[in-house]
């Protein structure tokens, strides 16, 4: 803990020292080594977590550059770029991450265009006359000449309870000789059952983005604002971890890790499987 | 705007001329173009100071609008938020120069950090670049009547659009790159 604060007290002494370039009047504001030390964009998250830049963020470093992914520089980027203030993330968690992403065998890095990261964005939508939110699913995939975001999936209140298909003896079936009827059962099944999802497969699973785009192209759902944004990773391989924005006062602002989890077998499919909420 | 300036720092980032049809940013044109957006972006700067500000006269605030709004691509909003409130008003950039403009404060200040942070170029699907160029501003609103005095700080997260183009000058065909301001995001900060 000691350790962390000497490494944070470093930084924030050289940030403070760093003549800021400004927007060039006489009358700008210094500053104090608040905004300097804040990670103030996701790519800053990056540059820094792979030590890609400098201490103030006003060089660049490319491969080729000798402190290029130095990892001093990383480690004291890393100390930084956790949430010290309000996340139960334990130091001895974090300190195993860090030397896993430092390893001088197999180091880890974050790669914008790769695959393992999504940005979950909440959203208002009016929806048949009612605000209700909608949370997007997001990950960025080639296109064309570059990159692009889309919505991988959404999770939506309203369709939540859309489909419950009953279970057991409650259940609507199409009795299995009504192959030989022709299936004129089927009328019974869309007419008298207000389940029709009853019908389907084990292994169906509703695609509520199909919905959620169709309605909206029937004019039954506008869009009205963004509330909020959190990026999930897995890049780095064993573990998972949050990036959440802090705006609040100091130096441990912008974005930051705002939970760590070690990652066993399967548990990468079951925080994804949480995180979508798409059952 | 300093367009002798604009036109130096184009044609000195001028590929050059005609050059291969390269696609990648090489790290010494990135940071010409970083020059060339900053630039942009301390001329936005100087705008929105001289159209906040209470002793410029309304035909000057216009015209100044005008300048201000030629930096920005077509269709550019802002979208404003609050500590109060995560919810995003969005503006289009005109909208909010006049909404700044008509603020019913006696004496308006507004100043800027001496901070900035310039991201990485990525590729869109049109082959276009963009970029984020964030900046901190200082408000200061003081109402003689009511003695009202307000201040909030807030972070903007200007987008930045870097295209190749070209232009014939004396019959010949020269490219370079060009910046446009895009949408910008407003965050009031706790500072």
């Amino acid at each position: 803990m000691r350790k962390t604060f000497l490494i944070f007290a470093f930084f924030i002494a050289i940030i403070a020292n760093v003549p800021g370039q400004g927007l060039g009047s006489p009358g700008t504001i210094k500053d104090d080594g608040r905004f300097a030390a804040s990670t103030k964009q996701l790519n800053q998250f990056f540059r820094r977590f792979n030590g890609e830049e400098s201490i103030d963020g006003t060089v660049r470093f490319y491969p080729g550059d000798p402190l290029y992914r130095n990892i001093p520089l990383r480690k004291g980027f890393l100390n930084i770029l956790f949430d010290n203030q309000t996340s139960s993330v334990s130091p001895d968690l974090k300190n195993q991450f860090i030397q896993n992403a430092l390893s001088e065998v197999y180091p880890n890095y974050l790669v914008f265009h790769r695959e393992g990261w999504y940005a979950e964005v909440e959203t208002d939508f009016i929806f048949k006359g009612k605000k209700e939110k909608a949370t997007l699913f997001m990950k960025i995939q080639p296109e064309g000449l570059g990159y692009e975001w889309v919505i991988d999936q959404v999770k939506f209140e309203p369709f939540k309870n859309l489909f419950n298909k009953p279970v057991g003896d409650k259940k609507d079936f199409l009795h299995p000789l009504s192959h030989e009827l022709g299936f004129m059962n089927l009328r019974r099944a869309f007419q008298d059952s207000n389940s029709p999802e009853s019908f389907t497969p084990t292994s169906y699973k509703p695609d509520y983005l199909a919905i959620f785009l169709y309605e909206m192209k029937q004019n039954n759902l506008r869009f009205v604002t963004v509330t909020g944004l959190k990026f999930h990773f897995f890049q780095i391989q064993g573990w998972y971890f949050e990036v959440n924005q802090f705006n609040r006062p100091g130096f441990n602002t912008g974005w930051l890790i705002s939970n760590l989890v070690r990652l066993g077998p399967g548990d990468k499919e079951t925080i994804l499987k949480y995180i979508y909420d798409q059952e | 705007m300093n367009n002798k300036l604009l036109l130096f720092l184009g044609l000195f980032l001028s590929a050059s001329l005609v050059a291969t049809a390269q696609d990648n940013i090489s790290p010494a044109r990135k940071q010409a173009i970083d020059s060339l957006a900053l630039e942009k972006v301390k001329d936005l700067s100087k705008y929105i100071s001289i159209i906040g500000s209470k002793e410029t006269q309304f035909s000057e605030a216009n015209r100044v609008m005008d300048r201000a709004e030629e930096l920005f691509a077509p269709g550019a909003e802002m979208g404003v938020s609050s500590i109060n409130t995560q919810e995003i008003a969005y503006y289009k950039v005109r909208r909010y120069f006049e909404r700044l403009m008509a603020l019913n404060y006696d004496r308006v200040n507004i100043t800027w950090y001496d901070i900035q942070y310039i991201s990485d170029l990525e590729r869109q699907p049109d082959g276009r670049y963009v970029g984020v160029i964030t900046i901190y501003q200082r408000f200061e609103g003081t109402s003689i009547e009511t003695g009202m005095n307000y201040k909030d700080t807030t972070k903007k997260d200007i987008t930045i659009y870097v295209e190749k183009k070209q232009t014939q000058i004396a019959g010949r065909t020269i490219e370079f790159w060009d910046v446009m301001l895009g949408d910008v995001r407003v965050t009031e900060t706790s500072a």
